[in-house]
């Protein structure tokens, strides 16, 4: 099965360790190897890019490395294919309040 | 946990033992070079500083090439210079007499030639060496250790790999009470107010900000605005969304340990745990710093792309001769083998491949460093004796 990273446990999002079909099932590990679960691709997801493990709201603070790393632009379905057409910067341009 | 270093008299611990013959400036390069290289256990420490600076910049020549002598690596120090330049021989000598170890200072002005100097540098040198030789290393707890790091070549892999492994290996470290540096000014604006968030005290993450705003205020004096470029188009090709994703990526390597304090340039730690050390993102510069600032070893992560089929050649990784470096490769790579055996101390690419976790490559770094602080050569110290002029973070024009 194709692997995914989940770098921190309140992470929403996972690292693909392969390149990714869309609807192929995806094994998601922690950083200590174990296997947490997995999940669908939506779509496909190129080697070192991101796919949501959870539902995201619009606005919502998208994570990973256990911090916030961009707010959604959109609703995102767990699965999704996460990057540039759906995350913007919480720090660019106007800066936002992050917690 | 222990490792086994050289006592050295102000109570620090060196994992080396080098005698060095260090040049004030440039024009006593030669002079420390034909030094070193004729008594076997020496090293030579070159540089291209020239006079023509300003104060900011001759104060950080000095630090670093006081802290570079001062190295607990070094067992004692040999300076040669003119005499006429800008930081001086001897202050530079008093400075690593701070130190408590052996310090000769040597300058062309006080020689009658030289010839002069050159003899009396030989004899000088040659007595240090036997001394040093003399020493064991003796076990020693991992407080005692400091070590800096570095991420080049960064790509997607950086970040949940070697960096990764890095960041845990520090909050390991810091939990047997030692010290870790990092430092790239340029690399943290993204992620500047969550480092912030880790300083333990407000005067920490005011001096930590101020150091950050120093720097885009001279970036925004080119006519660039370095938060408005970042990610590159590169970045996001290879799978970073924001500034905020790559900063992370990239502050990953320093844990998550409480920021203890914010240093200068080649400026020493007081106390031990985590410190942020102000310098830009070039290698050789922040190696130089770091081992100025007190690093007796240093941790290199090569990310992915071309730097990683590069293969490191000499100098590539910036080199400063009396400090050891710890190279580690993200990129998965076939054969495996190939890389780790010749290039690289650990290979980090079975995070990608699957094969290890995490927490199992920040195990085979963690023995990694123990081993390299108790003697074991690097790649790097058995590839060959090649060296260049060290490089300092400079910010003032030349004159």
């Amino acid at each position: 099965m194709k692997r995914a990273l989940v770098i921190n446990p309140k992470d929403n999002t996972a690292t693909a360790l392969n390149d990714i079909e869309a609807g192929e099932m995806v094994s998601l590990a922690s950083s200590s190897g174990r296997i947490i679960g997995e999940v669908k691709a939506q779509q496909a997801v190129p080697f070192g890019h991101k796919l949501a493990v959870a539902d995201i709201g619009r606005g919502d603070k998208v994570l990973k490395y256990g911090e916030v790393i961009g707010l959604a632009t959109q609703a995102i379905n767990k699965g999704d294919y996460i990057h540039v057409h759906n995350v913007e910067s919480a720090l660019l341009p106007p800066p936002k309040e992050v917690g | 946990m222990e490792f086994l270093g050289y006592e050295r008299p102000d109570g620090s611990v060196g994992v080396r033992n080098h005698v060095a013959v260090i040049s004030s400036g440039r024009c006593a390069n030669e002079m420390a070079t034909v030094i070193a290289d004729a008594v076997p256990g020496a090293t030579p420490i070159i540089h291209t500083h020239p006079c023509v600076r300003l104060k900011d910049d001759n104060d950080r020549a000095l630090r670093v090439l006081a802290g570079l002598g001062s190295n607990p690596n070094v067992a004692a120090a040999l300076v040669v210079g003119i005499g006429c330049e800008n930081p001086s021989p001897g202050k530079i000598g008093e400075e690593i007499a701070k130190s408590k170890k052996r310090v000769e200072v040597l300058t062309i002005m006080e020689s009658s030639g030289f010839q002069d100097l050159m003899d009396r540098g030989l004899a000088i040198t040659r007595s240090m060496v036997a001394e040093a030789s003399q020493l064991q290393r003796k076990p020693f707890p991992l407080s005692y250790l400091t070590i800096g790091v570095k991420c080049g070549g960064s790509s997607a892999v950086s970040g949940i790999a070697g960096n990764s492994v890095t960041g845990r290996v520090f909050d390991r470290l810091i939990a047997e009470g030692g010290t870790a540096i990092f430092s790239e000014t340029t690399e943290v604006i993204g992620a500047d107010h969550l480092l912030a968030k880790r300083a333990i005290n407000e005067e920490v993450a005011r001096r930590f900000r101020e150091a950050v705003d120093r720097m885009e205020a001279r970036i925004k004096a080119t006519g660039e605005d370095i938060r408005g470029s970042q990610p590159t188009r590169g970045n996001i090709a290879e799978g970073l969304t924001t500034i905020e994703e790559k900063s992370l990526g990239a502050l990953a390597k320093t844990g998550t340990s409480p920021l203890q304090g914010v240093l200068e340039y080649a400026e020493k730690p007081k106390g031990k745990g985590l410190f942020f050390m102000d310098g830009s993102a070039m290698t050789s510069e922040l190696v130089s710093g770091e081992a100025a600032a007190g690093a007796q070893i240093h941790i290199y992560n090569v990310g992915g792309g071309i730097s990683s089929s590069f293969r490191c050649p000499p100098g590539w990784l910036g080199e400063i001769p009396i400090l050891p470096q710890i190279a580690v490769v993200s990129k998965p790579s076939k054969p495996r083998d190939h890389l780790e055996s010749e290039f690289f101390d650990i290979y980090a690419g079975t995070i990608i491949e699957g094969t290890q976790s995490i927490e199992q490559v920040a195990d085979r770094l963690f023995e990694e460093i123990i081993a390299v602080a108790s003697g074991k050569l690097t790649k790097r110290e058995m590839r060959s004796g090649y060296r260049e002029p060290i490089v300092m973070y400079t910010t003032g024009p030349i004159l």
